[in-house]
């Protein structure tokens, strides 16, 4: 019996473990067996096969039996999905979402929590907006006495950029805007369209606001390291969110994961839920993990000298909380108990929008899978609010109207038939992107007693925006209706869809960073101060939130600690 | 412009759903969304209805109109299967109210006034409705949702039904699945709509 046991050891024991196959999970296994180690990762979900398993990435609109709208029972499956403007449930997403009914959570205070348990996690249906951190980003915490310091600065990171841009392909424009979204490794920058430069020229004059390019992970020009996994160029279809043939945009799954493969050295298995990280009392560091199939419902353990902990950063902290040993009452490496607290994310669903008049002879071809974007004015330079810290961005562009413009307006019959057939009059809009505070009140922890179907504890929230953040949304509709004003736009309306944390789907903080280990969970290099052989390098490390979408920066993150590791590793100290 | 169109359309511009812009969130957060109870369905008087009132938004013109479309059997699977009881009963109600008014047997010339009074009695409606969603911060999938009024209801399924039915799309627009690039353009003459 025993020697069984040691052979099944021997076959589950790997150099290192990676906990997820998203967009952290993704790059720490690229960068790990790359490296030269041997990987196992493990995901929770089924398997989605790059290409063959994007079953509606063809289709065409009348193949979708409910043509983009969600029925009523499908919304009750996916009741936390749906607060997403319904759109995550619809047919053409194929089925890259998770089903809420089962798997429960618990709503404190209401949060909406989007999950994507399947090779490539979210990064399957990202949107792909890159952007780096300015060095103030990473200074504001400590000069204003917000949460706890970074324990690293841009310059730390600025090579680790740089590295994973030119992987990954980055589109967009040069600026210069070091104060706001220094530059990327740029591939060509998408096409503006001529009531866009209309306006960035309008905002530059006018407002001293600065108006680019979206900076998106679509491959303008695929490069050789691109078309070396097989991906191509960008087709302009901006059917992303289905999965992209041509691997035009970039996710786990379509970069990462087969970079990873081509080392030969790593494993996958999917449906493979941990449940529990395995913390050895004596040798102090955790061996192994522990997963349940989430099929069949058996237990094996697997063995590695280091963890990267890439779940997803709610998952990430649940798992740590419900990891227990003797030397960890409250969760491995939650001495602090900071871990699940400070929950952050971006908060959206605010702007305003606008008709814009001329321009009747322009258009377009193709289908832009991005937009302009404002960066960040409000307290930078010498802008100083009163009423609110940080700031935020804008997303958004102008575009002619469709065929939909006809359901709110007057008219039936052959001649609005017709009418409905051409392009319509042009419009703009664009929607705040606002950075959230860290608040150790705004928390995730385990239920004490509701499980799910597996045995593992459920996950409360119990998170909200502040005043803070309340005053930036205001904000946002003020000043996205002067811009569009002072550009002579007309029409103008503002909107706020009263949504709560966790729609940006950028979830962030619950195990951060920091110099001490008091008041921190991970160090400067994502270890577990106190369980140096595990690292945790997606959202869940952040210190603080930026108001720019964040998988670059985690992206950037994990490839530096996964350096870091293997030089750990070779100098004999994990 | 319509407030959920501005909306829909910065959605499509930043890449659909997921590319955060404009995730709009709903209200309800319990979890808690009774499953469609009542079967709905039409009777065959209400579809001949359906089918008249459909095809009087879009004809057979020298292109297919929406009973050439399917358009009347695609409103009552959307109903079924896409709203709740409440909505499903406005919309009943609304086709009741024009047999009352012996709609089918009316001339073109008087069907013809009757939609425009619709369409007049709908604007009030939607305003009201509009101003409710705002304040609510635009919910979606509650059974206790704003409900459209009857008109407006008729008139979105129908240009839905239509618009992204296989003939509506052929005979309306330029269709381009794989455009392969994006570029500024300048229209043509009789420049059609270009669906991606």
């Amino acid at each position: 019996m025993e020697n069984i046991n040691i052979n099944a050891q021997k076959a589950n024991r790997f150099d290192a473990i990676v906990i997820g196959s998203g967009m952290t999970g993704g790059m720490a296994a690229k960068e790990l067996t790359e490296k030269g180690l041997k990987v196992l990762m493990l995901e929770r979900g089924r398997e989605v096969k790059h290409i063959t398993d994007y079953s509606t990435a063809g289709k065409n609109p009348w193949e979708f039996e409910h043509r983009g709208r969600t029925p009523i029972n499908s919304a009750e499956e996916y009741w936390s999905n749906v607060r997403f403007y319904g759109s995550l449930v619809s047919e053409d997403v194929g089925g890259l979402f998770t089903n809420d009914k089962q798997n429960p959570f618990i709503e404190k205070r209401p949060f909406d929590w989007i999950r994507a348990y399947h090779t490539g996690g979210k990064s399957m249906h990202w949107g792909r907006q890159s952007y780096r951190w300015n060095p103030g980003d990473f200074e504001a915490n400590a000069k204003e006495g917000v949460g706890i310091d970074w324990p690293i600065r841009y310059n730390d990171l600025a090579p680790w950029y740089s590295y994973v841009e030119k992987f990954v392909g980055i589109s967009g424009q040069k600026e210069g805007w070091d104060d706001v979204i220094p530059d990327s490794e740029f591939l060509p920058p998408m096409p503006m369209l001529p009531p866009e430069v209309y306006f960035k020229d309008a905002m530059m004059k006018k407002l001293n606001r600065r108006v680019t390019i979206g900076r998106i992970a679509n491959l303008s020009e695929a490069q050789p390291q691109h078309t070396a996994l097989g991906r191509g160029s960008c087709q302009t279809r901006n059917k992303c969110v289905r999965g992209c043939p041509f691997g035009g945009y970039y996710s786990s799954l379509a970069g990462a994961i087969p970079a990873a493969m081509r080392t030969k050295r790593l494993t996958m298995r999917h449906n493979a839920i941990v449940s529990e990280l395995i913390y050895d009392e004596k040798k102090q560091k955790a061996v192994g993990v522990r997963v349940i199939d989430q099929l069949d419902r058996s237990v094996t353990e697997y063995f590695a000298k280091i963890i990267f902990v890439t779940a997803g950063a709610m998952n990430s902290a649940a798992l740590l909380l419900g990891s227990k040993s003797a030397r960890f009452p409250n969760g491995l490496g939650n001495d602090s108990d900071q871990v699940g607290r400070n929950v952050m994310d971006h908060h959206l669903g605010s702007g305003a929008s606008a008709t814009i008049e001329g321009f009747e002879d322009d258009y377009y071809f193709g289908s832009r899978p991005t937009g302009l974007y404002i960066p960040r004015f409000r307290n930078i330079g010498n802008d100083k609010r009163k009423d609110y810290m940080r700031g935020f961005g804008y997303q958004g562009g102008a575009s002619r109207a469709g065929w939909n413009r006809g359901i709110g307006m007057d008219g039936f019959g052959a001649d609005f038939k017709k009418g409905l057939s051409e392009p319509g009059g042009w419009s703009i809009s664009f929607t705040g992107f606002g950075e959230i505070l860290p608040d150790p009140n705004n928390r995730m922890y385990l239920d004490p007693e509701k499980k799910d179907q597996w045995g593992i504890p459920q996950i409360v929230f119990d998170a909200a925006f502040s005043e803070n953040e309340l005053a930036q949304r205001r904000d946002i509709l003020i000043s996205g209706a002067e811009m569009l004003e002072a550009a002579g736009f007309k029409n103008i309306s503002t909107f706020d869809n009263k949504n709560h944390m966790g729609l940006g789907i950028h979830e962030m903080g619950t195990a951060r960073m920091g110099r001490d280990p008091k008041t921190s969970v991970l160090n400067q290099f994502n270890q577990i101060h106190a369980c140096k052989n595990v690292f945790v390098t997606d959202g869940a490390c952040m210190v603080s939130a930026s108001c720019v979408n964040p998988s670059l920066t985690y992206m950037a993150l994990t490839a530096r600690a996964a350096d870091f590791a293997v030089g750990e590793l070779k100098r004999g100290n994990l | 412009m319509e407030r959920r169109e501005a909306l829909n359309r910065v959605a499509l511009l930043l890449g659909g759903a997921f590319s955060g812009p404009t995730l709009l969130a709903l209200e309800r957060w319990e979890g808690k969304m009774p499953l469609q109870e009542a079967d709905f369905s039409l009777s065959s008087l209400e579809q001949a209805l359906l089918a008249e009132l459909s095809e009087m938004i879009i004809p057979r013109t020298d292109t297919p109109g929406a009973k050439d479309a399917g358009v009347p059997a695609f409103i009552e699977m959307m109903l079924k299967d896409c709203y709740y009881p409440r909505e499903q009963a406005v919309f009943t109600r609304g086709l009741q109210n024009l047999t009352k008014q012996g709609f089918l047997q009316k001339s073109a010339e008087q069907k013809k006034e009757i939609l425009l009074q619709l369409q007049q009695d709908n604007k009030p409606l939607m305003k009201a409705y509009s101003e409710e969603m705002a304040s609510r911060g635009n919910p979606i999938f509650v059974p206790d949702r704003p409900v459209l009024p009857f008109w407006r209801l008729l008139k979105e399924l129908t240009l839905l039904g239509y618009f992204t039915s296989e003939q509506g799309i052929k005979a309306s627009f330029e269709y381009h699945p794989t455009p392969g690039k994006f570029q500024a353009t300048k229209l043509k003459p009789g420049q059609k709509f270009i669906v991606y």
